[in-house]
């Protein structure tokens, strides 16, 4: 298929890896973020540290938006969802994350009326063919996802539909990365960023990255061949002591991004004051909440909520595998405890989550080069 | 991959031509390259790799012409893919 298949080449793939390792300074230890997790998932999916040298380390940053919603904005969902007369709707990997007190999909099982979507606007369609239900849609999600959240919700109040609102979890990605770039139990070099979150927010977001803290971004797509690029092109800022932007998804990603998702989002959403972040804490302005006009379209004030803030699992090491400290096989309950089919922490739910994607694709090549060694 | 392999979406849904086998797109940062196969607004019908044909909210890219290549999150398009970039 054109734009994916020119983008597997196992040849250029080769070639790529082996202009990287020609990059590569002897004695030097290079650490490069991929901030999303659907890169995560094309590394482990694909191998593309197969093709890197043993001194490029790729860690695994906090892009997967299942993997950061903390364990009470779970438990406040799941209180709508119990609710009588309430249809609750949310993303296929959001009903297996668990709360305090069981997930989405166990609160279905016990009687609740929740229902998957792909998309908002089919949340919509549930509200419009349910007049006599109130029908809440979850959302979550980077700037990705935000506009399509923003768009439903003009529709519905174009339309003067009274039975649907949202339960707004949506977060920002430059406020994590300036966290993790303040934290002092982590040294990068370079970050690759996010392609999918670039083509709504473009390039802009990220020139604190080379200008406050002298390191280069490369905003690469989804293939294997766009990242091996994309780590090239990192990998020769480095060996040139330059720290720029530069855009390896330009068949996508405009530079300025989309101006008129940018116009929806900010008639629909306003920034809170602050937000819980699995693994990071409470990071300011860094999640979406709605507008004064949008008001009555927010589940949280339309139902009571319980707002209460619950500790993670302590065996759960999720926190540490977001910001990259440690590898997801580093975990103590990593493929014993916590499996995809009984996740224990959020990482191992989406298939964006580091762990998820390393238990499906990367423990059998770790485990057989281990026999090998 | 077959289309026997894809989950199971319902065709008049927003996810008709988002569907992808390695789990939930709108949860994760994934969009999904479609053709436009008869251009609209606020929608047009769109073909996945897959042949499979849906509804898309196109307002943030319109407009849409057939045979235009577009990236799709959630069913809204976000951005067109441009050739040669």
């Amino acid at each position: 298929m054109k734009f994916v298949d020119e983008y597997r080449d196992a040849g250029l793939a080769r070639a790529l890896g082996t202009k990287i390792a020609a990059l590569a300074e002897p004695g030097r230890h290079y650490k490069i973020m991929e901030v999303c997790g659907g890169h995560t998932h094309t590394i482990y999916k694909h191998g593309i540290e197969d093709h890197l040298p043993e001194t490029v380390e790729l860690v695994h940053g906090p892009g997967c938006p299942v993997c950061v919603i903390p364990m009470g904005r779970v438990d406040d969902g799941i209180t709508i969802a119990r609710r009588d007369n309430v249809i609750f709707t949310c993303f296929g990997d959001m009903m297996r994350v668990p709360g305090g007190d069981g997930s989405l999909l166990d609160a279905k099982a016990q009687g609740a009326d929740v229902r998957f979507v792909y998309s908002p606007l089919d949340a919509l369609k549930i509200a419009r063919n349910n007049p006599d239900k109130d029908v809440v849609f979850y959302a979550i999600g980077f700037e990705t996802t935000a506009p399509s959240t923003a768009l439903t919700l003009m529709r519905a109040k174009a339309e003067g539909l009274k039975n649907f609102s949202v339960m707004c979890n949506h977060v920002t990605i430059v406020p994590p990365l300036k966290a993790l770039l303040e934290s002092p139990d982590l040294r990068l070099d370079a970050f690759i960023g996010p392609g999918h979150v670039s083509t709504v927010v473009g390039c802009r977001p990220y020139e604190f990255i080379p200008k406050d803290y002298g390191q280069p971004v490369v905003v690469a797509g989804f293939e294997p061949l766009d990242l091996l690029q994309a780590i090239l092109m990192l990998m020769t800022q480095l060996a040139d002591g330059r720290a720029e932007i530069e855009n390896q998804y330009a068949r996508a990603v405009p530079w300025e991004g989309n101006t008129r998702a940018l116009e929806v989002m900010q008639e629909v959403f306003r920034l809170r004051p602050y937000f819980e972040w699995r693994g990071l804490g409470f990071i300011s302005q860094s999640a979406l909440s709605l507008t004064d006009d949008y008001a009555d379209f927010d589940a949280e004030l339309r139902f009571d909520v319980p707002g209460v803030r619950v500790a993670d699992p302590k065996a759960c090491q999720c926190g540490e595998v977001l910001k990259g400290v440690i590898k997801p096989w580093e975990c103590k309950v990593f493929g014993t405890a916590c499996t995809p089919e009984t996740p224990i922490g959020t990482c191992m739910v989406s298939s964006e989550g580091a762990c998820a994607a390393y238990y499906n694709f990367g423990r059998f090549a770790r485990s057989k080069a281990r026999a090998g060694a | 991959m077959t289309p026997s392999e894809l989950p199971l979406v319902d065709p008049n849904s927003y996810g008709a031509v988002c569907a992808v086998v390695d789990g939930c797109l709108t949860c994760g940062d994934v969009a999904v390259p479609v053709t436009v196969v008869e251009g609209g607004d606020p929608d047009a019908l769109c073909e996945d790799e897959h042949g499979q044909r849906g509804n898309v909210a196109v307002e943030l890219v319109s407009p849409v012409r057939a045979g235009e290549r577009l990236l799709v999150h959630g069913g809204v398009a976000i951005s067109r893919i441009e050739e040669g970039t």
